[in-house]
């Protein structure tokens, strides 16, 4: 300080005195410029998204225009009804396979895990064994070496013995369900087998023909109920190979009018070119190549699409025996089944049935009624990009853009992790601030602020390297079997993304409402004490609800966080563009999903600049953009309405 | 004598088991994060000290410091014994023992070798954010709490702060895209045809053609994230300086400018400095910024290397840690061959990360105990 306020004694006629006051003003504009700088990029983000997003109706809405004038939309009515009747068939053999599955459930265990300790031993003894297959093999007329056989024979015992008594990697996989004879007489089996020998050892044969024994007997009495089955199934025949033929018809029209309107343009190229050329030369050289360009006739679509108009008779029919199959499956199902998942399937089937039947109902009326030359509107593209239940791409049938998969991907994995980090985040906030002593907050608050700078690319690794492994690995046990969705058949799915999620989110909201907490003043606290109140009720009736508010923002600057978090969900979500099967009850959450964020990340690498597909993209990003900006403002909104007791 | 205050407590409520229940139940809550967020870090040094560690001098594997990332080429040799090699070694030892001589050869990319060129990269992307975000950020803040007075322009600022900082990583990442890596201003002879608009200057051409992916798109994106957590720091560290320094320096006739270098920057400094190194641990941290405008998975070379001067450098593209690391979680199956790489470039992650936060929780405290007034 002293040496500041020594040297800040300015002189009269000193430079600062008469230029200072001058360049005051400049100093001050040039701070307010870069304070500016903030308000310029969110501008900037808003622009840019827009910029590169808003071409994207246009493009889709004419390749939406190309795709009804070729006709393939025209199939895809009729090819809804193949999706839904392969769905529906679908749930009647996994509800047949439930069924067998579960009377045969120990055979298939047992026989599992036999052939688990053979994949171990197999594994151990694989690299020596394969060079020896592959000098066996390459070693012609004259034989191996003996000295280099005789090597690798070594090796491959000694390696063999190290695997029979476990000691490479997690140590031999445990056979709960096998005897300890079996075990034994399965190891000694190995432990004797010919190096180049291949054969499946006896005990793993003789439990697969167990188990199969046993299906064939659980599906004895199933027999009639197969036979409906595959009844219903057979009877998409026709409606199949109509779909493929006139798809292929549909195609090849399409095509052609991509190829013309490529042409179309080069040639329009050309020609803007021609009149900024010199020479008369260039100039028709120029026009030659132009006239060039064009090799195919425009595509009349009417005349294209005539020979699949052609057959709405047998569209007719190949509907008519969707419907008839499924009268009769309805009578021939029977009303029960034992186990409970086959029933669930089963339910689900009943329940199904009448919107699978109107669906049916409705295709001819709506086949008719087309019409190739109907207009898309800019509505109906922006309505389909939003309620779009597909978001295919890079297929050489159509791609659509429906942004519906990705925002329940990402909705249902926010929801996993807010249901975990809301109750963790705001009770250890509520521990730490108001029950616990000194000691253990000065513990607990920088181990959450640690966690909080885990950056979550690591975080993601770790779903994949560990918890994703760990949770399959736990769902498989017998004693979990009663979780739904439990064994999860994908390592990676929404329940791992969403579980890294809450851990991201818990510091978010711990530190927020831990400041909630203590922005309620003393006196609060103090007189609910003064009137007798117990320390839990001081806590809870005084304390949080008067920082409520405070908490609620908390939790919403978390969503915010969840819903905007990249890497996590790219890494562990399992990445399947596709709605999860909302008929697996909870299980739900055990599927893959993708997300808004995800997808970014994923395709606009891949992308071809200016592409539809690249601004699709883009126009996610702009949704994703608003989503989280909603909900920041309604958390600020929040602070501020009920902001209490604050001077 | 007993406390009165317990003696009232005692008499009035008898539900000392109730409280005690539902502070046990709050306690394991916090706790069980406490236990799970330690877990984590002990899992990670579990897998990743023994890749860093070595049992003989000088303990620490400074290879998988300082090579370059290669492939991993892991085969049986005619004794069945297992080698795994980095691409470099696997040529020599196939020279001196002939291909014939290679089992089962596997290959894993980017496994093998050390980790330099991603630490390279991620440092010099930090470096050169922090410093276009403190310059920027550090301004603005002055402007805020110096030379603002109430008014729209300091409402839609702060309007903007708010939601710049909880714009989604990915967005940024969008909007590096589109602005720096797409039509960010170049000087250039050849203007390319994608080019928004070029500016003729007579002796060259100012053309909006982008950075493409480069060191420079990168820094500046990472920066327009860090720039409101700056702001907001620096604004607070700002503020904190007593409003007598500054009345005391304006009565003694020195111009608002001269007031806040000599009499305001120098004591806001530290704090600024302090925050500054936590944001850097997170711009360190971000992947989903860099995927487009910055980084690549793999590099031959160093940044430095094959390219004319400093503005060389900034146009090239980097390898960066946690892209490295997402290339590694997400193309490469774990396997016992890609687990050095992978938890070894995790942990020295880690360990940068939280050598940042902890140097910046101990600044902020010796700063505090410091400067008080």
């Amino acid at each position: 300080m002293s040496d500041s306020s020594s040297s800040s004694t300015v002189p009269a006629g000193h430079p600062f005195r008469r230029k200072g006051r001058g360049t005051d003003g400049l100093f001050k504009a040039f701070f307010a410029g870069n304070a500016g700088l903030t308000v310029v990029i969110l501008v900037l983000i808003i622009v840019f998204l827009v910029r590169e997003g808003a071409g994207f109706f246009p493009a889709y809405r004419g390749e939406l225009e190309l795709y009804r004038k070729a006709g393939l939309e025209f199939v895809d009515i009729a090819r809804k009804d193949l999706t839904a009747h392969e769905q529906m068939s679908s749930l009647l053999n996994r509800a047949y396979y439930a069924q067998v599955n579960a009377a045969c459930r120990r055979e298939f265990q047992r026989s599992q895990e036999a052939t688990q300790v053979v994949g171990y031993i197999d594994d151990a003894v694989a690299p020596p064994r394969s060079a020896l297959e592959r000098v066996t093999e390459g070693a012609g007329e004259e034989g191996a070496p003996a000295e280099l056989l005789k090597s690798l024979n070594a090796r491959y015992q000694s390696l063999l013995a190290d695997a029979l008594a476990g000691r490479p990697g997690k140590g031999l996989p445990p056979t709960p369900h096998l005897s300890d004879e079996e075990r034994a007489g399965l190891l000694q089996e190995l432990g004797a087998r010919e190096p180049l020998s291949t054969d499946e050892p006896a005990l793993v044969i003789a439990l697969q023909e167990q188990l199969a024994a046993k299906q064939a007997d659980a599906s004895e009495p199933l027999a009639g109920f197969r036979e409906t089955i595959n009844a219903f199934a057979s009877a998409s025949e026709d409606l199949d190979n109509l779909i493929y033929e006139t798809g292929e018809s549909v195609k090849a029209t399409k095509e052609a009018a991509t190829l013309h309107e490529i042409e179309v343009t080069k040639r329009d190229t050309l020609l803007a070119a021609v009149p900024g050329t010199k020479g008369a030369e260039e100039r028709a050289q120029l026009e030659a190549d132009a006239k060039a360009a064009v090799t195919t006739e425009p595509v009349d679509y009417r005349a294209a699409l005539q020979p699949v108009l052609g057959r709405m008779g047998e569209f007719e029919a190949a509907n008519a025996r969707l419907a008839a199959a499924l009268g009769e499956v309805k009578a021939a199902l029977p009303s029960d089944l034992a186990d409970e998942k086959a029933q669930r399937y089963l339910a689900t089937f009943r329940k199904a049935e009448d919107e699978y039947g109107r669906e049916l109902a409705d295709t001819m009326p709506k086949m008719q009624a087309w019409d190739f030359e109907k207009p898309v509107g800019l509505g109906a593209t922006i309505s389909g990009f939003i309620t779009g239940r597909d978001w295919i791409t890079g297929g050489e049938w159509q791609d659509f853009y429906g942004i519906v998969p990705l925002f329940v991907g990402s909705l249902i994995i926010a929801l996993i992790a807010l249901s975990l980090a809301i109750p963790l985040g705001v009770g250890a906030a509520i521990y730490t601030n108001q029950l616990a002593g000194g000691r253990q907050q000065r513990f607990i608050k920088p181990t959450i602020e640690f966690l909080q700078a885990i950056p979550s690319v690591v975080l993601g690794f770790l779903g994949i390297a560990v918890l994703g492994t760990l949770l399959q690995e736990t769902s498989m046990k017998d004693s979990f079997a009663w979780v739904p969705g439990f064994p999860i058949e994908q390592r990676l799915n929404m329940f791992t993304a969403g579980c890294l999620l809450g851990l991201m989110a818990i510091p978010t909201i711990f530190s927020l409402s831990e400041d909630a907490l203590n922005n309620v003043p003393s006196a609060f606290a103090e007189a609910s004490d003064a009137l007798g109140a117990s320390k839990l009720q001081t806590v809870f009736r005084v304390v949080c609800p008067a920082a409520i508010s405070g908490i609620l923002a908390a939790v919403l600057l978390g969503l915010g966080r969840v819903i905007g978090e990249t890497m996590v969900v790219l890494l562990v979500a399992g990445n399947r563009i596709e709605i999860p099967d909302f008929t697996e009850g909870l299980g739900v959450f055990f599927q893959p999903a993708h997300t808004l964020t995800g997808i970014i990340a994923q395709e606009l690498g891949e992308v071809p600049f200016g592409s539809v597909h690249y601004r699709a993209l883009f126009v996610v990003g702009m949704v994703l953009f608003f989503i989280v900006l909603a909900i920041n403002w309604s958390a600020q909104r929040l602070l501020h309405r009920f902001r209490i007791g604050q001077d | 004598m007993e406390n009165p205050e317990q003696l009232i407590r005692k008499g009035v409520h008898h539900d000392g088991l109730k409280e005690g229940l539902v502070k046990a139940f709050l306690g394991s809550l916090t706790w069980g994060i406490v236990i799970v967020a330690l877990l984590l870090f002990g899992r990670i040094c579990w897998d990743g000290v023994p890749v860093l560690v070595k049992p003989d001098f000088p303990f620490i594997d400074v290879a998988f410091l300082t090579e370059k990332t290669e492939t991993l080429h892991v085969f049986d040799d005619a004794n069945a014994e297992r080698h795994s090699l980095p691409a470099s070694e696997y040529y020599q030892w196939v020279d001196e023992h002939g291909a014939d001589a290679v089992f089962n050869a596997q290959t894993y990319s980017y496994s093998g070798g050390g980790i330099a060129g991603p630490i390279v990269g991620t440092a010099l992307l930090t470096l050169l954010s922090i410093i276009l975000a403190l310059f920027f950020g550090v301004a603005a803040a002055i402007y805020l709490s110096e030379y603002a007075k109430q008014g729209r322009f300091i409402n839609l600022v702060r309007l903007a702060i708010l939601n710049l900082a909880g714009v989604p990583s990915i967005v940024f990442g969008l909007f590096g895209f589109a602005v720096f890596v797409l039509v960010a201003p170049v000087f250039t002879d050849v203007p390319s045809d994608r080019s928004l608009f070029a500016i003729p200057l007579g002796f060259t051409w100012l053309s909006f053609q982008g950075w493409n992916s480069s060191l420079i798109a990168g820094s500046a994106t990472l920066a327009c994230m860090m720039l409101p957590v700056i702001i907001t720091a620096s604004e607070e560290s700002l503020r904190a300086v007593p409003q007598g320094f500054r009345e005391a320096s304006l009565a003694l006739g020195a111009t608002r400018w001269h007031t806040i270098r000599k009499c305001v920057l120098p004591f806001a400094m530290p704090g600024i400095l302090t925050s500054s190194v936590l944001s850097l641990a997170r711009a360190a941290g971000e992947t989903a910024p860099i995927m487009f405008t910055a980084a690549v998975a793999a590099k031959d070379d160093f940044p430095w290397e094959g390219v004319s001067g400093p503005l060389g450098v900034l146009q090239s593209q980097v390898q960066a840690l946690p892209y490295h690391i997402y290339t590694l979680a997400a193309r490469i199956p774990t396997s016992e061959y890609t687990q050095r790489a992978q938890y070894g470039s995790v942990f020295v992650f880690l360990l940068m990360i939280f050598m940042f936060s902890t140097l910046s929780i101990v600044l902020r405290n010796r700063v505090r105990s410091k400067l008080k007034w």
